[in-house]
């Protein structure tokens, strides 16, 4: 409570100043942040029309944005004492159901046709939602209401209505409480239609004023920490979590259309792996040992392969114990799919066949704007090897210098200063392979610039412990990763299946880690500074049962992981990962 | 087809092709790969022919026998391994990229399982893959495999007349392939004499060796029979669906340790095991298809939470390094769905990963899989119905039927049907208690009086309550020993006390009680529903009162989260809220007694030794 309250007073000094709130409530904000604001102040806008009735300005103004925490206050008291008040009349505030006989989207599509003023006595409709809007008179109130499907205008006329229900209506409805009405169906003069109220009940009775919407939610903290209040303020917010919705049941229906099965692994594990990245631990108490969370699917959805699964799927929340930033949030929600007897090619047409179906799915089209940039979905999308991509931007070939890493640090370093001023010696300094080099010149220099669909093919292998050897390159693997708008979308490879490269790669990658935490704490022993240490401060562990389940014998596969959370930004044209999750994981309030 | 087999071996061409060795190491490699596979050959066909001097007519399953069985497992595993080393030091990878599969074993039986005996379409070509189960040597020129892959299974019948490499070649490779290995094949379909569809491999691709000696049913040949033999009154082969019993005694694999740390080999060996989890992929994708049609949308809602809100249970705790913050896992996500309702979504729901930090039995596992769904406008009326409405279709669609049979008493026991017939069965919790138990408990259940008297309800009946002894567990333990008892049929026991239901809402028409119900099957909760409390004021007395109680000692009593509670300021529409164990309605319909049968990865308890190599 008091977190909210003092968020509201944050907000309210900064009425009038809605950029200005915007980039103070976070001051580390982006520039592409910043634009972000303003796109969803002028959705907001231009979403008002469809709020038909326009807000009786000045005196609902001033209740609906109170300037102090004590105006919130006496709001509630006010309310409160229409709660007791209805109570005592016989009425319940809180009611315990309605029945609805339409959505306020299905009457408008319906009665579209009226003419001003055409009313249909005989029909009898009900609907209910939230009061988002009120005007009332002497005998004549209007009311805006507003359900899941959009709006509806409620009259109300003091004859029309049975008992003293109109002075019910006057007396203890607000703006922000949700309400049931029934009636018959009229079309305004001015052309608004509406449902000509024969009675009414309040179903809820709100306690707290709405948010002001064209000043309150700026308050960008406040939006994702009471999602609800920005969907009240801003019904398009939850458009984003119906397209997300809709994607994630798209890729369903293509998965089993193409006869993959879904199965759930555990998320709570002995030992993290299937990725680099630190792990959330925690306690079993009666088993008395440390339990991760997975940061990947793909180590048990592999055993199912072993298993006889040929086609396996699974979406499900991945966590690592990372920054939060407007791509990364601790929790995420990936799908990851294994084919037997199919190779990383035939993960690149399932990659574009996934993207492509939810693209039309969401937009009916394949050419997509994101954030000002045109991007084209049509098929065929770029293949590159990542080597030639270094090589177009940098002129540099990576494969000549061999098992030459000090060669290629220099070079690389030549390459990075110009774009990074000092920090390149640092990020080299601690790769152990050509392959690391390269791997850091293509994230540095290449990977921002892949803004239409790219797949960049054939990694490294030194960085790609579960991915098979290439059949044609050696040192290379038969892996891609897909970008779209410089961001990584699925990273997918031909699958290692053979038990005792398995084991020898694990054990690679186990003594880089230690050496990378090694160096690290060695440096900052000597320099004081902790931070980069901690990220490798945890265990890795080699997955023994993992490995065994491989000498049964895995066949031949290929796979995918590919993040849902980025797909919908993209879809939904969304600059934070923030705006596609319904609760994201936030800074504790000081 | 024919694109398949030679981008196979196209594959196997370039294998061997690359980082090639010298031509005089190569020569090298193979003389020395040669004498082995002499040495080997030599071995094998003495074992051959002891067993063929042992056995007579039978001499197929003997050599078969000979072929793995007398082996110790490390030295089979070491054997593999010196196999394996030496065809990659010819430069020869045994894990080749790629295998183009023409159609599924599956679709290979539909299509071809109509031959009539000894037809063959030579003129056919057709790629399968899948796993070898069992080997059979005829001769040095004739073996008989069982391939199994995607559910199914076809033999094969690899004779070096079909094959495209040579006689010697011929029997060589196939004395190479062990039973578990995986194999691709391209070849032409065809019915033995016998009546046996199968196909006659050209060629025969090894694609990833078994490196372990599989486990093998010691009592017959085949999975498939040996499981009809101890079923009799089922046809065969028999297809197992839900709602049929199952008994895991009759395994192949039956250890429980090995059966659930390596599902994988559950799996391959235990066929019903592929069953159980398609059933569980099947009923949630039911669930979904069922809300879907309803307008309902799903969501996500968080697994980590600043607080542990709506439900009563131990958290399992965690920390976020870089933004130094003490992180619970969820252990519901009512709280959170109930906010996108106050937010505008009118239906909305989730399915997904609760956690608990309890212990582990056979019902319960730290993390387990929920639907939870919030329909504004409703109440608990309406969702019992939309309860039935639902468990009633699934059991329809899954089996045909309402009726289920369930190992209710152990599997040694006759199994008891399950009837899923709407409607179900109401109990008054309260009425009902008291009717059962002949009690007149006092009406104000929050009064000292009635905690009294439960007290020495409990002592009369000797039902167990340990302490503390709230009034909401004595309740809890009364109802579990008089009225889920009765509750094998699907039942609805309603309206709860509000000291025992937090979020629910007092009910409209009796004082004490809220609109709640629980479904229970089988003795078992499966459901969980409210009217959902939407009165702020209320629902903050409410966690006060659980407050209460959690300073006695109770620490399942709910925590108070002031975010939800500001929420409800903002007003939630009349809400019926409803959650679903996804596990235990699995458990139901695939006869599992077990939780673990229906988790592919349940937790299991740290063993002293690495796992065993089965």
């Amino acid at each position: 409570m008091m977190d909210a309250l003092r968020v509201w007073r944050a907000s309210s000094h900064l009425i009038g100043f809605a950029s200005m709130a915007a980039a103070a409530a976070v001051p580390t904000a982006s520039r592409t942040r910043f634009r972000f604001h303003q796109i969803r102040c002028c959705s907001s806008a231009a979403a008002a029309p469809a709020a038909a009735t326009p807000a009786p300005a000045t005196s609902d103004r001033r209740r609906r944005s109170p300037s102090s925490t004590s105006d919130r206050e006496s709001v509630r008291a006010i309310r409160l004492k229409k709660v007791e008040e209805l109570r005592s009349k016989g009425y319940e505030p809180y009611a315990y159901k309605w029945d609805r006989s339409n959505t306020a989207k299905e009457l408008q599509d319906a009665y579209d046709h009226l003419a001003s003023g055409e009313e249909c006595k005989e029909v009898s409709v009900s609907i209910s939602g939230r009061v988002i809007a009120r005007r009332a008179f002497g005998k004549l109130a209007f009311l805006t209401l507003r359900d899941d499907s959009g709006t509806i205008q409620l009259y109300c006329e003091k004859e029309s209505l049975t008992d003293d229900l109109f002075e019910q209506l006057k007396t203890f409805v607000d703006i922000g409480d949700i309400l049931g009405a029934s009636g018959s169906i009229k079309k305004t003069e001015k052309g608004e239609l509406s449902v000509y109220v024969k009675y009414f009940k309040i179903l809820t009775k709100s306690l707290l004023p709405l948010p002001d919407k064209y000043h309150g939610l700026n308050d960008v903290d406040k939006r994702y920490r009471q999602r609800y209040v920005d969907m009240i303020a801003n019904p398009e917010v939850a458009d984003v979590f119906r397209i997300r919705a809709k994607i994630v049941s798209e890729i369903r229906k293509t998965m089993e259309s193409l006869g993959f099965i879904e199965v759930e692994t555990p998320v709570l594990q002995g030992a993290a792996g299937g990725a680099e990245a630190r792990p959330f631990v925690t306690y079993h108490n009666s088993l008395g040992r440390d339990l991760y969370l997975r940061i990947a699917t793909e180590l048990h959805l592999k055993r199912m392969l072993v298993g006889g699964l040929e086609k396996v799927y699974e979406i499900g929340r991945i966590f690592r114990n990372e920054g939060i930033s407007t791509r990364h949030n601790p929790e995420f929600t990936t799908i990851e799919m294994y084919e037997a007897y199919s190779d990383y090619e035939s993960m690149m047409t399932m990659a574009e066949e996934i993207v492509t179906r939810c693209a039309l799915a969401v937009h009916g089209k394949l050419n997509i704007d994101y954030q000002g940039t045109k991007i084209s979905l049509q098929r065929p999308w770029r293949r590159q090897s990542m080597h030639n991509l270094v090589k177009e931007a940098t002129g540099v070939d990576f494969n000549e210098f061999g098992d030459n890493v000090e060669a290629a640090k220099e070079v690389a370093q030549g390459i990075l200063r110009t774009k990074m001023e000092d920090k390149s010696d640092t990020l080299l300094g601690t790769c152990p392979s050509v392959g690391h080099v390269l791997n850091e010149v293509f994230e540095t220099i290449i990977e921002s610039t892949l803004i239409q669909p790219t797949f960049v093919l054939d990694y490294p292998i030194e960085i790609s412990p579960l991915a098979k050897p290439h059949r044609r390159y050696t040192g290379l693997t038969e892996r891609f990763e897909l970008f779209i708008c410089g961001r990584e979308i699925a990273n997918a490879f031909s699958e290692l299946t053979d038990p005792i490269d398995q084991r020898s790669r694990f054990e690679e990658q186990i003594k880089q880690h230690n050496a990378k935490r090694a160096a690290l704490t060695a440096e900052s022993k000597s320099t004081e500074v902790q931070s980069g240490v901690d990220d490798y401060a945890y265990e890795v562990a080699l997955d023994e049962d993992f490995v065994t389940s491989l000498e049964y014998g895995m066949p031949p596969a290929s796979g995918m992981g590919l993040g849902i959370d980025r797909l919908v930004m993209l879809l939904t044209n969304s600059a934070s990962i923030r705006d596609v999750i319904a609760f994201p994981v936030l800074k504790i309030q000081q | 087809m024919a694109e398949g087999a030679e981008a196979a071996a196209e594959a196997i061409a370039s294998l061997s092709t690359s980082d090639a060795p010298s031509k005089n190491a190569l020569k090298k490699e193979l003389k020395k790969k040669q004498k082995e596979e002499e040495k080997r050959k030599k071995e094998e066909e003495n074992m051959k022919k002891k067993a063929a001097e042992a056995a007579n007519p039978q001499s197929q399953k003997a050599l078969a026998a000979a072929d793995d069985e007398d082996m110790d497992p490390t030295q089979y595993y070491n054997n593999r391994l010196k196999v394996l080393s030496s065809s990659k030091e010819v430069g020869v990878n045994p894990y080749p990229h790629k295998f183009q599969v023409s159609m599924t074993i599956v679709e290979y039986v539909e299509k071809y399982g109509s031959l009539s005996d000894g037809e063959h379409l030579k003129e056919v070509e057709v790629s399968l893959a899948g796993r070898i189960m069992n080997k059979r040597a005829s001769s040095l020129k004739l073996f008989f495999y069982d391939l199994h892959g995607s559910g199914a299974k076809v033999q094969v019948m690899a004779d070096a007349r079909d094959s495209d490499m040579d006689e010697n070649e011929f029997s060589k490779y196939h004395a190479g392939v062990k039973r578990g290995d995986i194999v691709g094949i391209t070849g032409y379909p065809g019915k033995s004499k016998r009546g046996e569809l199968s196909i006659f491999p050209k060629k025969f691709i090894v694609l990833s060796p078994c490196l372990h000696m599989m486990p093998r049913q010691k009592a017959g040949p085949s999975v498939a029979n040996a499981s009809a033999k101890k079923n009799e009154e089922r046809p065969t082969p028999y297809v197992w669906v839900p709602g049929m019993t199952r008994n895991p005694e009759t395994y192949v694999l039956k250890d429980q340790e090995t059966r659930y740390r390596q599902r994988y080999l559950d799996l391959m060996l235990n066929h019903e095991v592929r069953q159980i989890f398609r059933t569980r992929a099947r009923i949630i994708s039911y669930i979904r298809s069922f809300l879907d049609n309803l307008g309902f949308l799903e969501v996500e809602t968080p697994m980590m939470n600043m607080i542990a809100g709506g439900a009563a249970a131990k958290p399992f705790v965690t920390h976020h390094n870089e933004l130094n913050m003490k992180l619970y896992m969820r252990i519901a996500p009512e709280l959170y769905l109930k906010e996108l309702v106050v937010g505008g979504l009118d239906r909305v729901y989730e399915i997904g990963k609760q956690f608990r930090n309890e212990g582990i039995d056979l019902t319960h596992n730290p993390e387990f899989t929920t639907c939870e769904f919030y329909m504004a406008f409703a109440d608990y009326n309406d969702l019992m119905a939309v309860t039935e409405q639902m468990l009633a279709g699934m059991v329809k669609e899954l089996t045909g039927g309402y009726k289920i049979k369930y190992h209710a008493n152990g599997v040694d026991k006759d199994p008891i049907e399950i009837d899923f017939t709407p409607p179900f069965r109401r109990i008054d919790m309260i009425e009902g208690l008291e009717s059962m138990a002949n009690l007149d408990i006092p009406k104000d259940l929050s009064s000292e009086a009635a905690n009294k008297y439960l007290v020495d309800a409990c002592a009369k009946f000797d039902v167990k309550c340990p302490p503390p002894q709230t009034t909401a567990r004595l309740l809890d333990k009364l109802v579990g020993h008089f009225l889920e008892e009765t509750c094998v049929n699907p039942t609805f026991i309603i309206n709860h006390p509000e000291i025992m239901s937090p979020l629910a809402k007092w009910h409209r028409s009796k004082p004490g009680l809220t609109e709640r119900f629980e479904l229970f099957v089988n003795k078992h909760e499966v459901c969980n529903a409210y009217t959902e409390l939407n009165d702020p004021v209320v629902q903050r007395e409410r966690f006060a009162a659980q407050l209460k109680d959690r300073q006695s000692g109770d620490d399942e009593a709910m925590a108070l989260d002031e975010t939800f509670v500001t929420a409800l300021e903002y007003g939630l529409p009349p809400t019926g809220g409803w959650g679903l164990g996804i596990d235990r309605l699995a458990m139901l319909f695939t006869d599992s007694q077990n939780i673990k049968e229906v988790l592919l990865f349940p937790a299991m308890k740290p063993q002293d030794e690495p796992s065993s190599k089965a």
